[in-house]
C-alpha cells in the first residue's frame, strides 16, 4: 500500500499533516506499506467473505421487503493511543454518573430544577419524559444501564461528545465482530502489538444485568426482549443473547400474571423472569400503559416493574436525558451533581429557547447544523453550509415557532481515517461510539464502534445510509517505545 | 425452553431433513433416467405428486400435463419458490427460522445453512443441466448432513435437542413413506409387458439408493431386491435409521425426556401399530399408495398433538 500521496484536509487518525504516521499507528502503517495492492485486495475480500459467511448483517426495509445487508467493513483499523483513551474513558464515566443522577433527580425531587440549574420549561415539553416513572427508585438507583455515546474529533484534534444514546443504543455486536474479522485477517499484527482486547463486553453486560435481579442469591433468569427478526438490530439481539447465554424473547413469549410477576411461556409451563434487557422502545413495551395497539411488548410489564418484581434495562423513562437540548446541560450537570469539571467537552451547542443564543443561530444559520431535539438517525436536520436560501427560511420559521425544539451546532470538520480503495488509501470521515455500562461502578468498552462514511466527502456514518465500520484498536505504546528507542 | 423456540427447533430440523430428502429424490430420478433403456418410458410427473405438490405444480405449469419435461419438474422440485416444499424453500425456511433462534444453536450451524442458501442462489440454475446436477445435489446433501452432524456432535442434550430429534424423526418417517410411494407409483413404464417386473425391481433399487439404503439393504436382507422386500425394509426394519419404524421408535425414546403429554403418546402408539402390523406382501401386490397416505395422515395428527402439547403454551 502506497502512502506517498495520502493527504487529508482535516485531522487524520493515522497520518499526520506532514504525511508521517502518528506514533501509535506507525507499526500498522509500515506493515500495510509492505503489502502489495493485490495482497491488500485479497485480504479485503477475505474480510468481506468472513463477514458474509458469519452473517454479520443489519436489516433494511426497502422496496417493501426486508433485506439483510452486510455492514461494509474496511480493513484498516482506527487507532487510539492508550493514554488518550484513558482520559476519554474517565470522561465517559463522569458523564454517565451525572446523567444517571440527573434522571433519578428528575423522577424524584427535581432538585436541579428547583435550584434553577435546569429550566423547568424544558422538562415540561420533553418528549421522552414518562410521567408513569415519577416516584420510582430502580435497583441501585441506576436508570441508564447501557449507554452508547457518540464522539467526534474536530479538525483541531479535540475529541467532543456529540450525543448520548440512553434509550436502546445499538452497534456493540459490530464492534465485537469487527475484532473477530480483524484477527482473522491480521494475525501478525495482533502477535506483535499491544492491542487491548474488547471481548469482555458480554460478561460485563451480563454482570450489569444480573446485579439488578429482584431475587438475589438465586441464579437470575435474564431475558433479552427483541421486537423480532424484522428489526434492523435483530442480529445484535441474537448475538448478545447468545454471548451471554440468556433467553431471547419476543413480547408474545412473556406475560404478567395476577401476582405481578413476569413469566415466559416455556414447554414446561410458565417460568418467572427476573431481569429484562429490553431492546424495544418505551412506548411499545406495555400496551396497558403506553400505545395500546402495540404487540411488541407484554401487557402489564410496567406494573410488574413498578412492583419491583422484574428489572428493566434501560429503565423506562431513561430517555429523558436522550434529548439534544438536554444534552447541552450535561457539563452543568457534572458540575452540579459531582462538583467536577467536565473531562470530555460537549460539541458547542446553541439552544434556541435562549433569546441570545437563538439570535446567534438565526444570524449565522448558514454556518450551523440545526437539529430538532428528539429525532434520531439524522432526520429533520438542516446542514447550513449545504442548504438553499429557501430551506434556511423554512428552518428560521420553525425555530421561531417552537424554539424549545431546536438546537444548533457549528459544522465540524470531522476527523478522517484511511480506507482501502482501488486507487490506494483514501480518507473518509468517521465517528466513534463507545458503550458505557452502569451498575455499582461503571465500565466502558475498550475503544468502541468506529463508523465510517464510505462515500468520499460525506459526513453521514449511519449504517442505514451507506455507512460502514472499522475495527478500533486501543494501542498500548509503553512496551513498544523500549524496542523502538 | 421457550415454547416458540421449541417450535422453531422442531421445524428447523424438519426443513433440513426435507431439503436433504428432496435432493436425494431428484438425484435418484436423474440417475434412473440415465439407467433406463430407450424401450422404457420415464415420467417425472409422479414424483411431484409424491411430495404432495401436485396441485401447486398444475397452477405453476397449467399446460404441462403428464408429459412435464425434465427441466420444468426439476426446477419446480429444486428451485421454485412457489413450491412450499422445494429444496430452495426448505433451505430458506430453515435459514429464516434459524435467524430467529440463532442464539440457541452453535454459530457453525448458521454458517452451514447460510452457505447452503448462498450456494443454491449461486449454482441453482446450473443444476438444471444434467452435467452439473449430480454435483450440485451431492453438495446439498453433504451440507445437510453437515448440519445433522453439527447438531448431534455439538449441541447439548437439553430439551431443545429433543425437539430437534423429534422433528428429524417425524420428517424422515414422512419422507420415507413418500419415497416408497414414488417407488410404487410407476416412474417407469416399459413398452414390453414382459419387462415390467425387471424394471420395477430396478426402480426399487433406486428407491433404496434415494434413502442411502441400498448397501444397508444388501447387508441386512441379502436377497435380490423386490417390491415386497424393499417395502418391508423401509417400513419395518429396526436398525436402518431411515425406516419408518426406526424413526417412530426414536420419537418414542425422546418422549420420556419431555414433559408428559398423553395425547402425543396416544397418536404415536397408533401410527407405530399401523406400521408394525402392515403386511408388505399384500402391499406389494396392490398399490401401496393408499396405505402410505394413511401413515402420512397419522403423522399429521401426531404433529398436531405435539404442537398443541408443547408449542401453544
Amino acid at each position: 500500500m502506497d502512502w506517498a500521496k495520502y493527504r487529508t484536509t482535516t485531522f487524520d487518525e493515522l497520518i499526520q499533516s506532514d504525511g508521517r504516521p502518528r506514533p501509535a499507528a506507525r507499526r500498522l502503517v509500515e506493515y500495510l506499506a509492505g503489502l502489495s495492492g493485490r495482497e491488500l485486495a485479497e485480504r479485503q475480500l477475505a474480510a468481506d467473505v468472513v463477514a458474509r459467511v458469519q452473517g454479520i448483517t443489519f436489516t433494511v426495509y426497502s422496496d417493501g421487503r426486508n433485506v439483510d445487508r452486510t455492514l461494509p467493513f474496511d480493513l484498516i483499523p482506527r487507532i487510539i493511543p492508550l493514554s488518550e483513551w484513558q482520559r476519554t474513558e474517565a470522561g465517559l464515566k463522569q458523564r454517565m454518573r451525572a446523567l444517571n443522577l440527573f434522571i433519578g433527580d428528575i423522577y424524584g425531587r427535581q432538585q436541579i430544577v428547583k435550584d434553577k440549574v435546569f429550566p423547568a420549561m424544558l422538562l415540561k415539553d420533553s418528549v421522552n419524559f414518562r410521567a408513569q416513572c415519577v416516584g420510582i427508585t430502580p435497583p441501585l438507583g441506576v436508570w441508564a444501564h447501557i449507554c452508547g455515546s457518540d464522539l467526534v474529533r474536530d479538525g483541531d484534534g479535540t475529541l467532543y461528545a456529540l450525543e448520548d444514546n440512553l434509550r436502546i443504543p445499538s452497534g456493540v455486536s459490530y464492534m465485537l465482530e469487527n475484532r473477530m474479522v480483524a484477527k482473522r485477517v491480521f494475525p501478525e499484527l495482533f502477535e506483535t502489538s499491544s492491542i487491548l482486547p474488547v471481548d469482555e463486553y458480554p460478561s460485563q453486560l451480563y454482570d450489569t444485568l444480573a446485579a439488578l435481579s429482584p431475587r438475589p442469591g438465586d441464579t437470575p433468569v435474564i431475558a433479552l426482549l427483541t421486537p423480532g427478526v424484522f428489526n434492523s438490530a435483530y442480529f445484535e439481539h441474537a448475538y448478545l443473547a447468545q454471548a451471554m447465554g440468556i433467553e431471547l424473547v419476543e413480547g408474545s413469549d412473556l406475560f404478567v400474571a395476577d401476582d405481578d410477576c413476569t413469566y415466559m411461556r416455556t414447554v414446561y409451563g410458565p417460568k418467572r423472569v427476573d431481569v429484562i434487557y429490553r431492546r424495544v422502545d418505551d412506548l411499545f413495551i406495555d400496551p396497558e400503559v403506553f400505545l395500546p395497539e402495540s404487540v411488541l411488548g407484554a401487557p402489564g410489564l410496567i406494573r410488574s416493574w413498578r412492583a419491583g418484581k422484574v428489572a428493566l434495562a434501560n429503565a423506562p423513562g431513561a430517555g429523558v436525558a436522550d434529548d439534544k437540548v438536554v444534552f447541552a446541560y450535561v457539563p452543568k450537570m457534572i458540575k452540579y451533581y459531582l462538583d467536577e469539571d467536565p473531562i470530555l467537552p460537549n460539541v458547542p451547542t446553541y439552544l434556541c429557547h435562549n433569546a441570545k443564543e437563538r439570535k446567534y443561530v438565526l444570524d449565522n444559520i448558514e454556518k450551523l447544523v440545526v437539529k430538532p431535539a428528539n429525532e434520531s438517525g439524522g432526520y429533520g436536520m438542516l446542514i447550513g453550509p449545504r442548504s438553499t436560501k429557501r430551506q434556511r427560511e423554512k428552518f428560521k420559521a420553525l425555530i421561531e415557532a417552537n424554539p424549545r425544539n431546536y438546537m444548533a451546532q457549528p459544522t465540524l470538520a470531522l476527523s478522517t481515517a484511511p480506507i482501502v480503495t482501488k486507487q490506494g488509501p483514501s480518507p473518509r470521515h468517521i465517528d466513534l461510539r463507545p458503550f458505557v455500562l452502569s451498575r455499582q461502578d461503571t465500565y466502558v468498552t475498550t475503544g468502541g464502534l468506529t463508523r465510517v462514511a464510505m462515500v468520499k466527502g460525506s459526513l453521514v456514518v449511519n449504517s442505514s445510509q451507506g455507512g460502514g465500520a472499522k475495527d478500533t484498536w486501543v494501542v498500548d505504546l509503553s512496551d513498544q517505545e523500549g524496542e523502538d528507542g | 425452553m421457550l415454547s416458540r423456540v421449541a417450535d422453531n427447533l422442531y421445524w428447523f430440523s424438519r426443513y433440513v431433513r426435507r431439503a436433504e430428502n428432496t435432493a436425494r429424490l431428484v438425484g435418484v430420478g436423474s440417475q434412473l433416467q440415465l439407467d433406463m433403456p430407450r424401450s422404457v418410458r420415464f415420467a417425472w410427473r409422479p414424483m411431484i405428486d409424491t411430495v404432495g405438490a401436485g396441485e401447486c405444480f398444475e397452477q405453476c405449469h397449467p399446460d404441462a400435463g403428464d408429459a412435464a419435461g425434465d427441466v420444468d419438474v426439476v426446477r419446480f422440485l429444486l428451485l421454485d419458490e412457489r413450491n412450499p416444499s422445494s429444496l430452495r424453500t426448505s433451505v430458506d425456511s430453515a435459514r429464516e427460522i434459524l435467524r430467529g433462534i440463532r442464539d440457541t444453536l452453535p454459530q457453525d450451524v448458521w454458517e452451514a445453512i447460510n452457505d447452503l442458501h448462498l450456494y443454491i442462489g449461486a449454482q441453482g440454475e446450473r443444476s438444471l443441466s444434467r452435467r452439473y446436477r449430480i454435483e450440485f445435489l451431492a453438495r446439498i446433501i453433504d451440507g445437510c448432513l453437515k448440519v445433522s452432524g453439527l447438531l448431534s456432535a455439538n449441541v447439548s442434550r437439553d430439551i431443545g435437542y429433543q425437539f430437534l430429534r423429534l422433528g428429524t424423526a417425524l420428517e424422515q418417517a414422512d419422507m420415507t413413506t413418500r419415497i416408497m410411494d414414488a417407488g410404487a407409483s410407476g416412474l417407469v413404464t416399459p413398452r414390453n409387458e414382459d419387462d415390467r417386473e425387471t424394471f420395477q425391481n430396478m426402480q426399487w433399487m433406486s428407491v433404496l439408493r434415494s434413502v442411502a439404503g441400498y448397501q444397508m439393504y444388501r447387508r441386512h436382507v441379502r436377497q435380490r431386491v423386490t417390491a415386497e422386500l424393499a417395502l418391508r425394509f423401509l417400513l419395518q426394519n429396526n436398525e436402518f435409521p431411515r425406516s419408518v419404524h426406526f424413526c417412530l421408535t426414536r420419537a418414542q425414546s425422546v418422549l420420556p425426556t419431555m414433559p408428559p403429554r398423553p395425547g402425543v403418546d396416544r397418536h404415536l402408539n397408533r401410527v407405530i401399530g399401523l406400521t408394525r402390523n402392515a403386511d408388505p406382501a399384500v402391499l406389494a401386490a396392490r398399490n401401496p399408495a393408499q396405505f402410505m397416505d394413511q401413515i402420512q395422515m397419522h403423522l399429521c395428527a401426531l404433529h398436531d398433538a405435539i404442537a398443541e402439547g408443547y408449542f401453544h403454551g
